[in-house]
């Protein structure tokens, strides 16, 4: 499990992340969020409707013991990752798209995450010990809403020091997951070695199966390719960091050891899927400006593009 | 009354108002740089120029910054370099700090600017330098091995880099240029020498102070007749020539432009969005130049491609004024942010470049609420020939009315006036028409006739003495003996609300010669052809309905956005 200090230096790391996805923000992208809700609205769909769902059948289908279960629910019921913001840029996604899903989610999580998490472990049959209080979800949420707040500040106040944190906010986002990694890794490296194979297949696939539905949800809602690329990448990446914040405040000793493994499991493994995810989203982005490109240069000479 | 009379008596100045705010004052200063001090000094520490990148990142020159780096500029080009007064220099930059920079130092130090896009491709930058005669050339980093290919085939001498970052704060600045480097990978490594704008100014600021260097001689004896500017154009249509524009002539089209906008601008208080690039005639004198003049802040956009690069602008500066084209006004008017949250405290908008559409004006005018006035003009103006009135009298599909000071008559082929109401190529004289074409005597003959210069605009003066365009003379239709203009078709179909932008040409036909051919692109996927044509039916009498309708994703345009229907037509072949 992790030390008192540990967890809390991962609190105050979440509370810079959140500073940083605060300061990605203005308070007008909110307002014409709701103004004109399409897009975020699909968004939300792909991740509250999709990751929390995903989350129970994986559990159920894969028979898992309630706190690998109430891991996993958790997890799949997390906000949007602030690291997404970084692979959407990367993907040469839609990247406003991304924040505004991203920060949306975080707000929505507030009442959204306690009842799906509630839901679902009642679902699933998680009772007792194992169930996570829904206050305690609220209560971190609501939390770390002070230091996104602040985090506009900043932006309004001078968009440079705004647009430097929120590239720091993401970069950390990263470095947690590097750092539970580097901690818990190493002193879980027994039970790492005795979890079973489905256990892996649950943390690696409620990630790259939330892609492929985020994807072609987005798709069905008729979104275009380039931002259902960018829905897709921000529903299977969760706020993992999130998740294990929320557990290590809730659970202690063996238990939190447990309830842990499948969260840090999926955050090891998300960064690996989404970078190769990206790389892959970003040749398809590269190769529709190409082909976009292609039939401009064949107007410009004068020539029918070629076809592809 | 005889022809040249119904031009001459000038009939349309009752539009200028009586006010001695849209008076013509005749320009205070003999040159440029007497210009730039002067602002330099009244404004001293307000922000002059503010670069903002797409995520709200910027960077921030004060007037007073301005004047010492471009002094340094001036010395490091004349001392460091030994280059002579009337040398060119080249500035192919897009919007960022290091143009005012480099584009004032230019001409403090008596060189003649030449601005260049820098898109241009090897070929084009290439004959641009040797046609100029070139011997220094300043140029972003992102196109240096352009420069390397062809530098040894041009006698440019000297190369400054700059990148789009430079002058902005230090960590800003490093993360934009990795960014730029090890990401987008636009910054190619060169083996090109060359010095940095930083190296540049601290040069000169060196040798400024080791040399004791008063500046001030480097221009204080330039008269408006002095050649201050190489602005090049005709590219699209064959060879491109330099329009010789004078520091009188830019001194002059400045006044002439706050003649008209005087009324909207408070001296020090403005902030203007400067999204059209300034190597261009129009947002050079419009932005760079006249908003400079009366201490206002430009805000400079790298690129305004995609358009969602502008958001950050508008949400973080309170812009008061911006200069634009059709095309990104109307993209802008397709942005839900912006429609969301319109500029509140927009005073006013030009347009020109090319000519806007009636109902982008309105729908512009309507979202903001501010007036957006079109211009007119060419390069060989300095650009500007006419401009609607932003009070009194305002009409639509109009150009309004000829500067203050501009004389202007429409002609037949001969070169013989037309009867009022009658279409005639606009023909004009005035302090801002250029000298000649650099090098070209022949087109300069063609071009300039008894200081009259011939536009290849075709025009029509209505009975409120105001103007219009009709079009370009050579991109006229005739359809079994009509004339047919296109921009009157393609007014029409961008009438429609299902259409995002429509151009037009004529293509031969053997039953009527020559046919209407559209292309538009959709804004809503669910228009068909037929359903515009009957749109066009309600609009246009039938030998002005196209021919043919393409649909098209996009249509071609030019670094600034304007049409290019020559493209169009040689795809048609």
């Amino acid at each position: 499990m992790l030390t008192d200090f540990e967890t809390k230096l991962l609190g105050v790391m979440m509370m810079v992340i959140m500073f940083g996805m605060g300061a990605s923000l203005t308070f007008r992208d909110f307002l014409i969020a709701f103004k004109k809700p399409k897009g975020v609205m699909v968004g939300l769909l792909c991740q509250y409707g999709i990751m929390p769902f995903l989350g129970y059948l994986l559990a159920v289908l894969l028979g898992f013991p309630p706190a690998l279960a109430v891991g996993l629910i958790l997890i799949a019921c997390m906000p949007g990752g602030t690291t997404s913001n970084i692979f959407a840029y990367f993907s040469k996604g839609a990247l406003a798209l991304s924040i505004m899903m991203t920060s949306v989610s975080t707000l929505v999580a507030v009442f959204a995450v306690p009842l799906l998490i509630e839901f679902y472990s009642n679902l699933a049959g998680v009772t007792g010990e194992f169930k996570i209080p829904a206050a305690n979800v609220a209560q971190v949420l609501v939390v770390l809403l002070v230091p996104t707040i602040l985090g506009m500040l900043l932006r309004k106040w001078n968009a440079n020091l705004g647009a430097v944190v929120e590239l720091l906010g993401g970069f950390l986002g990263i470095l947690v997951i590097l750092f539970l990694i580097t901690t818990w890794v190493p002193r879980n490296y027994q039970l790492l070695l005795t979890t079973p194979w489905f256990v892996y297949f649950a943390a690696v696939g409620l990630g790259l199966f939330g892609m492929l539905l985020g994807y072609w949800l987005a798709r069905v809602l008729r979104q275009d390719s380039n931002r259902s690329r960018t829905i897709s990448l921000e529903t299977g990446i969760q706020n993992g960091p999130l998740a294990v914040l929320i557990v290590t405040l809730t659970f202690s000793g063996t238990m939190q050891q447990e309830v842990l493994l499948v969260p840090v499991l999926y955050s090891l493994f998300i960064v690996l899927s989404s970078t190769a995810v990206t790389f892959f989203y970003r040749a398809n982005a590269t190769r529709e400006a190409l082909a976009r490109d292609q039939a401009k240069i064949g107007t410009m000479a004068g020539v029918k593009p070629a076809a592809a | 009354m005889n022809r040249e009379e119904i031009y001459d008596l000038a009939p349309w100045s009752k539009h200028y108002g009586d006010s001695a705010q849209s008076k013509l004052e005749p320009p205070r200063d003999a040159n440029l740089p007497a210009m730039i001090e002067a602002a330099g000094k009244r404004f001293g520490i307000k922000s002059a120029f503010t670069c903002v990148m797409p995520n709200g990142m910027y960077g921030n020159l004060s007037f007073a910054d301005i004047d010492r780096m471009s002094d340094a500029f001036a010395v490091y080009l004349r001392e460091v370099l030994g280059l002579k007064a009337g040398a060119r220099v080249a500035v192919q930059l897009p919007n960022c700090l290091s143009t005012p920079i480099t584009v004032f130092g230019i001409l403090k130090a008596g060189c003649i600017l030449v601005n260049t896009n820098p898109l241009y491709t090897e070929r084009e930058m290439k004959h641009q330098f040797n046609d100029s005669g070139a011997e220094a050339v300043v140029l972003i980093d992102m196109f240096a091995d352009k420069m390397a290919a062809i530098q040894r085939e041009t006698g440019v001498k000297h190369v400054i880099l700059c990148s789009v970052s430079s002058f902005f704060p230090p960590v800003v600045r490093h993360i934009i240029k990795a960014i730029q480097k090890y990401w987008n990978k636009a910054i190619p490594t060169t083996s090109l020498p060359h010095v940095s704008i930083n190296e540049a100014i601290a040069k000169g600021a060196q040798a400024k102070s080791d040399l004791r260097v008063e500046v001030s001689n480097y221009w204080q004896k330039l008269k408006h007749d002095d050649l201050a500017l190489l602005q090049y154009t005709g590219g699209t249509t064959g060879v491109s020539k330099g329009a010789m524009l004078t520091h009188g002539n830019l001194l002059w089209n400045v006044e002439q432009i706050l003649a008209l906008g005087r009324a909207q601008i408070t001296e020090g208080e403005e902030t203007v969005l400067t999204a059209l690039p300034v190597y261009h005639i129009f947002a050079f004198t419009a932005n760079l130049l006249s908003f400079y003049r009366v201490g206002a802040r430009n805000l400079l956009i790298p690129s305004p491609r995609p358009i969602q690069n502008l958001q950050r602008a508008f949400e973080n500066y309170r812009v008061t004024w911006i200069s634009g084209v059709n095309t990104l006004y109307n993209a802008l008017l397709n942005e839900e942010w912006f429609l969301a949250f319109p500029p509140k405290h927009l005073k006013a908008a030009i347009g020109g470049g090319a000519a806007m559409h009636s109902a982008v004006v309105k729908r512009w005018e309507e979202v903001t609420g501010a007036p957006l006035a079109e211009g007119y003009g060419l390069t060989e103006s300095s650009p500007v020939v006419c401009f609607q009135p932003f009070v009194g009298l305002r009409k639509s599909d109009s150009i309004g009315i000829p500067a203050p000071g501009t004389a202007i008559r429409l002609v037949d082929d001969d070169g013989k006036p037309v009867a009022a109401g009658e279409p005639g190529e606009l023909i004009v004289r005035g302090p801002q028409v250029m000298h000649g074409y650099w090098n070209q005597a022949e087109d300069t003959a063609k071009t300039l006739r008894d200081n009259w210069l011939f536009t290849g605009d075709v025009a029509v003066m209505d009975s409120d003495f105001m103007f219009r365009i009709v079009d370009r003379k050579k991109d006229l239709i005739i359809v079994s003996g009509f004339n047919v203009y296109p921009n009157e078709i393609e007014d029409a179909l961008s009438k429609h609300d299902k259409v995002l932008e429509a151009a037009v040409i004529g293509v031969k036909d053997a039953k009527t010669g020559e046919a209407v051919r559209a292309f538009v692109v959709k804004r809503d996927e669910t228009l068909t052809d037929a359903e515009l044509l009957a749109h066009c039916r309600t609009l246009l009498t039938g030998y002005k309905i196209p021919a043919k309708i393409v649909f098209r994703d996009e249509l071609p345009k030019t670094p600034i956005g304007k049409i290019l229907r020559k493209e169009l037509r040689k795809e048609a072949v």
